[in-house]
């Protein structure tokens, strides 16, 4: 069957029953997309679970995030809705009956993030507050009616749900759906809480009011509601349709920023042992800018890791080692010989074999077991680095983010690519910043200190120990110092009394000078000995521990690092793409006679590039006909065939109708459209020239 | 008031001799304008007046700088000037809030010689309508050699910007009058063009195809990542129908899919809905909404989880289908795990179709397949400027219609299309207002009552046959929505048939 019609737009094909595939499994796709199967389906299965892991805890991380708004927001409803309860009798309270409680929830611009939060929401009111709770959105309600009907719709199915009754019910409430009013609504409230006193009958005296739960309705992205709906709605539901936003008793909360979220995100998923894949520098850059300069969203955020991990996986066939250490070592042992020459390839290893002596490097390159067993070590190599790298990470951290314009960068994940980008210690702004650390007082960098014995106590690495015992060693002396410092403070105070004594002009400037000279030559105090040694130290496990990890052997099984391509899908640049293949064909078409130098292009171009070249030189309105006769001069100079016929007025037929159809293209990429300001004119959708 | 216009016209027969067509063209496009917003030509014309009054000192200047400009440039500027000042003069008409300045140019030419003027009408004649953009930028900007060299030195950035400013800034459009009658070449029809199009060999063939082999090695890549929950979209030059064809035949040819060509000009969101609820889903039954459809739909494929759809669209960024509602509709749809959208976009602003949560729901991975193929299919439903529109889609459907009819309906509607054509030379025909139709019908002994005819008139328009409008004044106005040429065709074709 073709998909040409000029009646019909839409064709569906449904093979034969017999011939559906039976639900083709994605782990196929992924077997056929690989045209080495090399140990693919154990790539496939390790990616999947590795992405199973990852949701979770991102899951888990959006959970905890949530869970203080959604606290403050539960003991709201909680506390609106008994004292709505209480004091039923007193005017006061009649007067605020009137008023709905209103929680507004204010969430940062990541709106594609909200969804998550919103369903999470309205599954904690569920089990916590009432089971009678609406999400409505805007894009369902374009009026009153379709916001009533999606409310009671949703409101009765969950009863349904909760209460669990028997199938009649549910045929009534279906029926009842049709006629959505307010009135039917409070009937069907009324119903559904005698209903649950009825179940109840032993509370029924006590706890009528507070058993009858409140029933929520959640407006989500309320700005984008129409004005008239949402009055409306406000007004019915309180049955006063006076000054409407007197009607609500708002309370405002506000949800975590985005930047925090990312940075747990981050904290997670990336600065861990946790997993064993990881991002190189510049994949993490791209998916930072995508965060920071387009959406804020970490939902993107995580859908990128995502795809880093489904190319990385299906584009790297060592990633089946892409696994933790102990079951990486197993899969070693198994490795085909056409997966040892894959690793005999890695840039990375042949630096190493390169490093090695003559008769180990021709056994590293020939025989496969001792290879397999270089590799386990080398393996053993990478997770222990990485188990190093985070703690000091997070110590360099500790004294970056609180010195003064933060020349390494505030947030973690920006020391993070710095140090993956190259040695860190060789950079201008990693020179500024342990200067600046010179200059620490001793309070700051006593509680630096401290912090930094507590990331390596919790830390897994097992070569901490020394440092921790170096780092406590630097605290006393502190505290020593600080015994003897006393004794300091009285030096210099005698000194200022002295220099008070003297009134005498001369005596004073040369006491000054005095004063001076002796605080130049003055040697470093001890405190000051002290604050250096700290920072050597410090620079001292820079240079050993966060060595870039490209430096390492056998990097690329674990990291990810083709940016191109996540770029190229995640941030793609149609117009650009668009062009470059109507500017310089060439690009894509590998056609000698399309190279061209710079600017100009072949006149033997296809059409299309023609016709746009042609119309880059004109104004904002275009005239077909001096158009088609560039055109038509350009073709013909290519062809120059017939002479005589380009001499006339004349055109080819054919080449009027490839004009044609050139325009017509460009008109259905956007650069042109027809215009009725002048006969036989189209307009000029872009502008610049050539 | 007239007196002014009066005026002006004379002085532009005055100097536009040489060329008729031009004041024609003008002179029509004037009247027109003029007689649709009297009151605002009022203010113009004397903004106008009054600037030709006020050709003073201050200006001496000026003129003095256009000259020494005008030298540098030589002849060919010269012609630019001359028509500057001709458009000065028709956007002066046409668009009521012309600039000031545009103007005070006018007038600055105005006071200009008649030497320098009868050499600007011989180049006028001589150069050709063509403008490159450097001509422009001198013809619009202030006429100052310092300006001039300044802008050379000015980075890309900031003529980019300029670029723009110039373009939009002012309502003068500098193209010659040309037009397609004057080149004696008949306007092709859809069908020679096609088969003109055959005739012609598709260039770097070998290379397309190479092109598209590299895509298609992506075939399986696409169907992996379709399924861990992202969709396609493919972006590029050239059209991607035989591709996402391709992929069709090869790799879903035993799955339940939807193709949807999005350039078809009657697509809808509705008819995409539709084909699944009907087709694939096999319900039948109507939906009072297409979100009442949508919802239908999601739930059950969330409660079939056997149910896999794949949905291919070529062409979302369509005319139909790049409103918000139905891209709302599309992203939502997408968003179900178990239906697989694929599709393909080519305007250059698409991407703008789409804000951060529509985004969201579309889960995008972009792929970019430039093939180079031509658009033939994607173009032909198009409305070209250089296609004569046949209207054979139009033609047939309304010999359809009327053949249903009964002989008095026929004849009502032939008196319409008669009257129609005989004012096609009218750019202002309003239509025939229902008084003098009834009149005529009456006379033909078509109909006995106006009831009659308003009831024939309804059916008419319920076919959307006719048209109807309210006029200014209050009456009703009755048109045929068909292009003139296809009109001609339909009442030779019934001649022929009676």
């Amino acid at each position: 069957m073709s998909t040409c019609s000029v009646s019909k737009g839409c064709f569906v094909f449904k093979p034969s029953p017999k011939k559906r595939r039976v639900s083709p499994k994605t782990a196929e796709y992924f077997k056929e997309a690989n045209n080495d199967s090399e140990d693919s389906g154990l790539r496939f299965a390790t990616c999947q679970s590795l992405w199973k892991q990852i949701k979770s805890e991102t899951e888990q991380v959006q959970e905890e995030l949530n869970k203080q708004l959604f606290d403050n927001l539960v003991s709201f409803l909680r506390r609106s809705h008994s004292e709505f309860q209480e004091k039923t009798t007193e005017w006061t309270c009649r007067m605020k009956s009137r008023e709905i409680p209103t929680a507004a929830l204010v969430l940062g611009v990541n709106v594609t993030d909200h969804d998550l939060t919103f369903k999470s929401l309205s599954e904690v009111l569920q089990n916590n507050i009432t089971p009678y709770v609406a999400l409505l959105q805007a894009k369902d309600c374009p009026g009153i009616k379709n916001l009533m009907q999606k409310l009671m719709g949703q409101l009765m199915n969950c009863c349904i749900d909760v209460d669990s009754s028997d199938e009649e019910d549910y045929v009534q409430v279906s029926q009842h759906r049709i006629r959505c009013s307010m009135t039917s609504l409070i009937s069907w409230y009324e119903n559904i809480t005698k209903k649950t006193d009825s179940e109840t009958p032993s509370k029924k005296r006590i706890s009528r009011h507070l058993q009858s739960p409140p029933v929520v309705v959640i407006f989500k992205d309320m700005e984008s509601f129409t004005t008239k709906v949402l009055q409306d709605f406000i007004g019915i539901s309180s049955l006063l349709p006076h000054s409407v936003s007197s009607l609500l008793c708002i309370e405002l909360f506000q949800s975590l920023s985005c930047k925090e979220h990312l940075s747990t995100i981050i904290d997670k998923l990336l600065l861990t042992t946790q997993f064993a894949f990881k991002l190189s520098e510049k994949v993490l850059q791209v998916l930072i800018n995508i965060f920071l300069y387009h959406d804020f969203s970490v939902q993107n955020f995580i859908k990128g890791f995502q795809l880093c991990i489904v190319e990385h996986f299906h584009s790297q066939p060592l990633s089946v080692l892409c696994c933790q250490l102990v079951e990486a070592k197993k899969r070693v042992n198994s490795l085909s010989h056409s997966q040892c020459e894959n690793i005999r390839r890695l840039p990375s290893f042949r630096r190493y074999v390169e490093s090695q002596v003559s008769e180990k490097q021709i056994a590293l390159l020939t025989a496969d077991n001792f290879l397999k067993e270089v590799i386990q070590k080398l393996l053993e190599d990478l997770h222990v680095y990485h188990e190093n790298y985070v703690p000091v990470l997070r110590c360099l951290h500790v004294f970056t983010s609180s010195l003064p314009k933060y020349p390494l960068g505030k947030q973690i994940r920006e020391l993070h690519c710095a140090c993956l980008e190259n040695r860190v210690w060789e950079t201008e702004e990693y020179e500024s910043s342990l200067q600046l650390a010179r200059m620490l007082n001793k309070s700051d960098l006593v509680t630096m200190l401290q912090k930094c014995v507590e990331i390596f106590v919790s830390s897994s690495g097992k070569e901490f120990d020394k440092v921790v015992e170096k780092l406590k060693e630097f605290l006393a002396q502190f505290q020593k110092l600080e015994a003897g410092a006393c004794q300091e403070r009285g030096e210099s105070v005698s000194s200022q009394k002295e220099l008070q004594k003297k009134t005498d002009l001369y005596h004073l400037q040369k006491t000054l000078l005095e004063l001076k000279e002796s605080r130049r030559s003055k040697k470093l105090t001890k405190f000051e000995m002290l604050r250096f040694e700290v920072v050597d130290f410090i620079d001292n496990l820079v240079r050993n521990y966060l060595v870039p990890a490209d430096h390492k052997t056998l990097h690329e099984i674990m990291y990810f690092n083709t940016a191109s391509a996540l770029r190229e899908h995640l941030n793609a640049a149609p117009r650009i793409a668009l062009h470059t293949a109507l500017n310089n064909p060439y690009c894509y078409l590998k056609n000698q006679a399309l190279k061209s130098d710079g600017g100009s292009i072949s006149n033997k171009a296809p059409d299309i590039c023609i016709v746009y070249k042609l119309h880059l030189e004109c104004g904002r309105l275009i005239n077909l006909v001096d158009w088609l006769e560039a055109f038509s001069t350009v073709v013909m100079a290519v062809e120059g065939t017939n002479e005589d016929a380009a001499a006339s007025d004349q055109v080819d037929d054919i080449i009027h109708a490839r004009f044609i159809q050139a325009v017509s293209e460009l008109e259905l990429l956007g650069f042109i459209k027809p215009s009725k300001q002048k006969t036989d004119h189209v307009a000029r959708l872009t502008w610049g020239g050539c | 008031m007239s007196q002014p216009e009066g005026k002006g016209g004379a002085a532009l027969e005055v100097r536009f001799v040489p060329d008729e067509d031009v004041l024609k063209h003008i002179a029509d496009d004037a009247g027109i304008k003029v007689r649709k917003d009297k009151t605002q030509l009022t203010v113009t014309v004397k903004k106008f007046v009054k600037t030709l009054e006020n050709i003073s000192d201050d200006e001496a200047q000026e003129i003095l700088e256009e000259k020494s400009y005008v030298a540098v440039l030589g002849i060919c500027a010269q012609g630019i000037g001359k028509e500057e000042f001709t458009t000065a003069v028709t956007s002066g008409y046409s668009s009521p809030d012309t600039h000031l300045e545009s103007e005070s140019e006018y007038s600055a030419s105005c006071s200009e010689e008649e030497e320098e003027e009868e050499e600007q009408k011989e180049a006028n004649t001589v150069v050709s309508g063509r403008k490159t953009p450097a001509k422009t930028k001198a013809a619009s900007t202030p006429p100052s050699q310092k300006t001039l060299s300044k802008k050379m030195k000015d980075d890309k950035m900031s003529n980019l910007v300029e670029e723009y400013f110039e373009a939009h800034s002012s309502s003068k459009v500098l193209t010659s009058d040309r037009t397609l009658q004057k080149l004696h070449k008949r306007r092709l029809n859809q069908e020679t063009l096609r088969d003109l199009l055959k005739k012609a060999p598709l260039a770097f063939a070998p290379e397309i195809k190479e092109l598209n082999q590299q895509h298609e090695c992506l075939f399986s890549k696409w169907m992996l990542q379709l399924h861990l929950g992202f969709n396609i979209v493919l972006y590029g030059l050239g059209s991607k129908r035989d591709l996402l064809e391709k992929f069709r035949t090869s790799v879903l040819q035993d799955s339940v899919h939807l193709v949807v060509n999005g350039y078809f000009p009657s697509i809808t969101v509705r008819s995409i809905l539709n084909s699944i609820t009907e087709e694939v889903l096999e319900h039948i039954g109507t939906f009072r909404s297409p979100l009442d459809q949508l919802e239908f739909i999601m739930k059950r494929f969330k409660e079939d989880s056997s149910l896999e759809l794949y949905v291919l669209i070529h062409n979302l960024d369509s005319q139909m289908l790049r409103g918000e509602r139905s891209q709302q509709i599309l992203a939502q749809l997408s968003s179900l795990p178990s239906i697989y959208l694929i599709a393909s976009v080519d305007h250059i602003n698409a991407p703008l179709m789409w804000d951060q949560a529509k985004q969201s729901l579309y889960n995008w991975l972009w792929y970019e397949t430039t093939t180079f193929s031509p658009y033939v299919e994607e173009t032909s439903y198009e409305n070209s400027l250089l296609v004569q529109q046949s209207g054979s889609l139009a033609l047939s459907s309304l010999t359809h219609v009327l053949r249903s009819l009964t002989p008095n309906a026929r004849g009502i509607f032939r008196l319409l299309a008669q009257y129609q054509l005989e004012n096609k030379d009218n750019p202002s025909y309003p239509g025939l207002s229902f008084q003098d139709f009834y009149q005529q019908c009456r006379e033909a002994f078509l109909v006995n009552s106006d009831l009659t005819l308003r009831a024939q008139l309804t059916e008419f328009r319920d076919h959307k046959l006719i048209r109807t409008k309210r006029g200014a004044d209050g009456v009703e106005y009755l048109l045929i929505p068909v292009d003139d040429s296809t009109l001609t065709d339909f009442l030779e074709k019934e001649d022929e048939d009676v």
